[in-house]
């Protein structure tokens, strides 16, 4: 074979050494200073802004948020987005249609969707006026109004924009079972949950494991939905960790703070793709 | 025998009722929607599930006559961004990811897992630096400075997704091509780039749809008003006027959804190609 010239690779690599490696570099070392954003002096602190973001309150709920935000989608759109893509594939000739219903939320963008259930889920929005014409208007609320509510409704915003990705994703790996199988179990006398027990889920734990990772990827950075329905508010209750690092740095021109917990998030982040990885290589062998 | 197809046919009516009272919850919302652009605000609130009549166009002449908000270059800002950024991005990792497929040595190697470690950033680490970068260089504001961030952006995603496709192309092809004389341009433009059309089309929906989706990125580093950005600017905090709100969401969905239904099954695999080969 003959051989080819790294100057293919060239316009990528410029592009992203310049735009995403050097400014990730930055950050790094941002978050070793104290730099306001504004003057053109700065100290270096040393790791000053770490041990500050140990008792950072603040930050602490946002982690607290974000993780419940996690926990609550991650859990719901894989046990959820499992059992409607079982059902689909016995749906047969409707499955499609299903599919295309479930999956739009997903094309839409976030800010979008977050104005339309802004509307819904308003003190003055649709839902109140609705049980206020079933004369259930005592059951009104402020959905968004205070951190708990407010949390609640924007786990149903993301479950609702996020189940039909992950239901497709699903529908993807059951239909690689070999049906012999399922034809196997069922002459063993196997009914239908031991069909799922004991063939769908073995066979399909490679997509499990990345559905659900994904899934976490997704909601650890979490941003857009919290900007248009709560601000962030009331106080900065419900902020959540990406969040916390833009307020931070463009609210509050603390930029060396805010990169230092921008360096945390990617440690994270970064962890959880490196586990990802190792699992799916683990998952390949067996 | 009998008795167990009835019990089945019974159990696969059930399970119909079932996805369809399910797909029902969760096309409301879009209902809502819907109905709602082609009411009055009062209306809306009095009679929130109704169906306008009859419809009216207030809200949508109110988006469109508002001296604020300039619909036309917003739709120019996020088609140039999503057209250029994704023609770019595709043209410089095909290029990089046929150089990866092709070639087995220790560089190219340590050059491909360069490019995936932007899968594992959250772009969040990059706003601070990128934001300062902008103001220092007077790009804030700058449409190709802009398109070029979400291309770096995209780049990861779409190397990884060429390199495995070019990779599992047969080489024999272009030995043809060599063999005619060729150059590697030559051989790239004619024999590579039409055979891998499969992966541009994913690659292509991927991107394109989260270059017309993103929301924090023009807001913050480009301070350029897209779709995204526009809306939300538009509605402000402290939103009330729910008919006009649904106007904005039209305007800023209307595109995707109409591609989504001309071209749904592209959309569905291409999205959640990238998953399933990660």
């Amino acid at each position: 074979m003959k051989k080819k010239s790294i100057l293919f690779t060239v316009p990528a690599f410029l592009i992203y050494t310049v735009l995403m490696i050097i400014p990730i570099a930055g950050a790094f070392l941002l978050s070793f200073t104290d730099w306001n954003g504004i003057s053109a002096a700065y100290n270096t602190v040393g790791f000053k802004n770490y041990v500050d973001m140990l008792s950072d309150e603040r930050l602490r709920n946002a982690i607290f948020v974000t993780l419940k935000i996690t926990a609550v989608v991650a859990v719901t759109v894989n046990v959820l987005g499992l059992f409607i893509a079982m059902l689909l594939n016995r749906a047969k000739r409707l499955t499609n249609v299903f599919r295309s219903i479930f999956f739009l939320p997903y094309v839409l963008s976030t800010v979008a969707i977050s104005f339309i259930w802004l509307a819904i889920l308003s003190y003055t929005g649709v839902l109140n006026s609705l049980l206020e014409m079933f004369g259930m208007g005592n059951l009104a609320a402020d959905y968004i109004g205070n951190a708990k509510n407010a949390i609640r409704s924007i786990c149903v915003i993301e479950i609702w924009r996020m189940l039909g990705f992950h239901m497709v994703l699903y529908l993807a790996s059951i239909q690689t079972v070999p049906r012999e199988l399922y034809e196997a179990c069922i002459m063993d006398g196997g009914n239908r949950w031991q069909q799922f027990r004991y063939i769908t889920i073995p066979m399909i734990i490679p997509g499990i494991t990345i559905s659900v990772i994904m899934s976490i990827m997704t909601e650890m950075k979490q941003y857009d939905i919290v900007k248009v329905i709560t601000n962030g508010g009331p106080g900065y209750s419900t902020e959540t960790v990406t969040y916390n690092i833009v307020t931070q740095a463009f609210g509050n021109n603390m930029l060396g703070y805010s990169s230092a917990i921008a360096v945390f998030l990617f440690l994270i982040i970064a962890a959880v793709s490196i586990l990802q990885l190792q699992l799916s290589k683990k998952l390949e062998v067996s | 025998m009998n008795m167990k197809n009835r019990k089945t046919s019974a159990s696969s009516i059930i399970l119909k009722i079932f996805l369809v009272i399910l797909a029902v919850i969760f096309a409301t919302p879009l209902y809502i929607t819907l109905i709602n652009i082609f009411k009055s605000t009062k209306e809306i609130s009095s009679s929130p599930m109704s169906f306008p009549l009859p419809p009216i166009l207030d809200n949508i002449i109110k988006v469109i006559k508002n001296p604020n908000v300039n619909l036309g270059e917003m739709y120019f800002n996020s088609l140039c961004i999503t057209i250029f950024g994704a023609l770019i991005c595709i043209l410089v990792s095909a290029l990089a990811g046929y150089y990866l497929a092709r070639m087995k040595s220790k560089l190219s190697q340590g050059i491909y897992i360069y490019f995936l470690l932007g899968l594992m950033v959250p772009y969040a680490i990059v706003y601070v630096p990128l934001v300062s970068i902008f103001k220092g260089i007077g790009l804030v504001g700058n449409l190709p400075g802009l398109i070029m961030v979400f291309v770096s952006g995209s780049i990861s995603f779409s190397v990884f997704m060429y390199q495995g496709f070019i990779k599992s192309t047969p080489v024999e092809l272009e030995e043809a091509a060599i063999i005619d004389g060729a150059g590697q341009l030559k051989i790239f433009t004619a024999v590579i780039f039409p055979l891998v059309k499969p992966c541009t089309t994913t690659v292509a929906i991927f991107i394109g749809l989260s270059m017309w989706n993103d929301f924090l990125t023009p807001l913050l580093i480009g301070q350029i008003k897209t779709i995204t950005v526009g809306i939300y600017t538009a509605i402000g905090p402290y939103a009330s006027d729910w008919g006009s709100v649904f106007a904005y969401v039209m305007f800023a969905t209307l595109p995707i959804v109409i591609a989504y239904l001309l071209a749904q099954r592209q959309f569905i695999e291409g999205l959640t190609a990238g998953a399933l080969k990660g």
